[in-house]
């Protein structure tokens, strides 16, 4: 069996300190600034009237007596839902009892879901812009450049991945181009964030993508664009429903089934 | 111990509250990097983290706690450097610290006025209206402070340490009814908080005490309180301690009247039997409990002081019962 010669490419070692360092330094500061960047940028989470954050808490309320209606006994459950029930029916915990019949708002109108989006957009502003210039920078300083030799063997696949603006087709995939380092420093710097950081940084575009993908859901319950007042009339009606059963029933007999002395 | 400074002094007792004031000319030595100015020092001192913070808060609870006003001050201002002067938790320390320092009732008007200003300006500011409701009951303006509470209660109706100081005030005026209402709260957020459980079997077992008219109603639904306390909770002195009280108290009811009555509780009223039961085992409990510890056995050491001795005097009434 023949072997395959080993490609030999004499490189001027410069290479090596022209290009290679200087595009690692770079993506690290810029990292670092778009860190700092978002963190100035961040604005402080607004603060809630007090009739909003009721809404919300009353609501919780309703919630935690359905969760956990066996703690107390039937007549106090009694006398908690008929009081919750009336009064989610009737809208008394609403932000703005007037406004219950109606719609709800279109949150593109919302003055405060649009600051939501704002800094939505802001953030990701911070990762556009020098992703851009700093991808133009390169393209127009150290495009086609084969500057190092990875230490493994790789099929011929990943050519086109690792030798962007090389275009030699003969060249082993081994070989690896200044832009393909640019595209690996992207994705491979996220440790060294975490460490020159701390580990909830703002710095890597993947927590930022994987941000955008899937929003908490906490957010989602009382979001923009929810009708409180069918929120409420839900947890009514789950209310009404409820079957309760009291944790105390039957406690000393379980009690001394269980604990011996 | 750094590590009890990052927790809420506020069960502290007396001597460690001191130990920790103590260690404050240490701490307070250097002022965090993060506020100092910009020197070549802070290019390798630690970064800021949350718990210096949490650190310099507790810190400064503890001094006042010992009259270390000083020390005290010292963290207000560093923390007033780092938040500004409108952070809300802020502004509830600034308070706490002139109710500490104020000397007469005429100064902490003067704070209760300060409050007052401040929740015109912004009524959701929870810590301040939480600082105004115990300055109020500071001043012995009780009913005062149960309407301020409820009001809190009303905005914010998810708050436990709310419900349970609610309760608190509603014992001390003797209304029971209420008092148990604010606790059933609690349980409603916290379900299985095994202290919060004895708590409501201990406010009962007073409410039983009381009045005279339903009174076996409340002491059975205590009985069980205090039997799902130990049920979340193995070993909880506390727990069996109210169970023997309650049981003692039931078994002498129940011997006297023997009619089935249906409690308020909607569960009919437990039988003799297991009354019975249930005081055997509550004192065979108590006392393994204190031997055990008396003898200090490796995983039996917890018990606080106090409540073992007070267990040991209520064995020895029931002997004392015994041998009259």
């Amino acid at each position: 069996m023949a072997q395959v010669p080993v490609q030999t490419i004499h490189r001027d070692p410069q290479l090596f300190y022209w290009i290679l360092i200087p595009i690692t330094v770079v993506m690290i500061l810029t990292g670092v600034l778009r860190h700092y960047a978002t963190v100035l940028m961040a604005a402080a989470p607004k603060k809630q009237e007090l009739p909003a954050i009721r809404e919300q808490r009353s609501l919780l309320r309703g919630i935690n007596l359905r969760m956990n209606a066996n703690a107390i006994s039937a007549p106090s459950f009694q006398a908690r839902k008929d009081y919750l029930v009336t009064a989610y029916e009737g809208g008394h915990f609403l932000k703005d009892p007037e406004k219950k019949g109606q719609a709800a708002p279109n949150p593109m109108t919302d003055p405060a879901a649009m600051e939501g989006m704002m800094g939505m957009m802001k953030g990701n502003m911070a990762m556009m812009v020098p992703q851009t210039l700093i991808m133009g920078w390169i393209n127009a300083f150290f495009s086609g450049f084969v500057i190092i030799r990875l230490p493994f063997p790789l099929t011929i696949k990943f050519k086109s991945m690792l030798q962007a603006g090389v275009g030699t087709k003969d060249m082993d995939p081994q070989w690896m181009s200044s832009i393909s380092w640019y595209v690996l420093c992207i994705f491979g710097l996220q440790s060294v964030f975490n460490y020159l950081l701390g580990s909830d940084n703002a710095a890597s575009q993947m927590a930022q993508q994987m941000g955008q993908m899937g929003p908490g859901a906490g957010a989602q319950m009382f979001g923009p664009g929810v009708d409180p007042y069918k929120q409420f009339q839900g947890e009514a009606e789950n209310l009404a429903v409820l079957a309760h059963q009291y944790t105390l029933e039957g406690v000393e007999d379980r009690l001394l089934k269980t604990v011996k002395v | 111990m750094a590590s009890s400074l990052l927790h809420s002094p506020a069960n502290l007792s007396p001597q460690v509250a001191l130990r920790l004031s103590q260690q404050a000319p240490l701490l307070l030595r250097y002022p965090p990097s993060a506020i100092s100015p910009y020197s070549i020092r802070s290019l390798w001192s630690a970064a800021e983290t949350p718990e210096l913070w949490a650190t310099y808060e507790n810190l400064m609870q503890s001094c006042l706690r010992t009259g270390d006003e000083q020390s005290a001050h010292l963290c207000l201002e560093r923390l007033t450097e780092r938040f500004g002067a409108g952070n809300e938790r802020l502004m509830a320390l600034r308070g706490l610290f002139q109710e500490a320092t104020a000397e007469d009732d005429a100064a902490l008007e003067r704070v209760l006025g300060e409050y007052k200003k401040i929740l015109a300006a912004d009524s959701s500011n929870m810590p301040v209206s939480k600082r105004r409701i115990v300055l109020l009951q500071t001043l012995k303006k009780i009913p005062e402070a149960i309407a301020a509470l409820n009001q809190l209660l009303d905005a914010s109706p998810t708050d436990a340490e709310s419900w349970s100081e609610m309760s608190d005030l509603y014992l001390s005026q003797g209304l029971y009814p209420q008092a148990i209402f604010a606790l059933e709260e609690v349980l409603l957020i916290t379900p299985n908080a095994w202290n919060m459980h004895a708590r409501l079997g201990e406010v009962l077992y007073v409410a039983a005490s009381s009045n005279d008219g339903s009174s076996e109603k409340h002491l059975s639904e205590s009985m069980r309180r205090f039997c799902r306390s130990i049920e979340l909770c193995d070993d909880y002195l506390r727990g069996f301690y109210g169970l023997k009280l309650t049981t003692d108290r039931l078994l002498s009811a129940l011997t006297q009247n023997s009619k089935i009555s249906k409690s308020e509780s909607g569960l009919p009223q437990p039988d003799v039997k297991t009354v019975e039961k249930l005081n055997e085992l509550a004192t065979a409990k108590l006392t393994e409990i204190v031997r055990r510890s008396a003898n200090q056995e490796p995983g039996w050491e917890g018990y606080e002081q106090p409540d073992i001795i007070a267990a040991q005097e209520l064995l020895n009434r029931d002997t004392a019962s015994i041998t009259r």
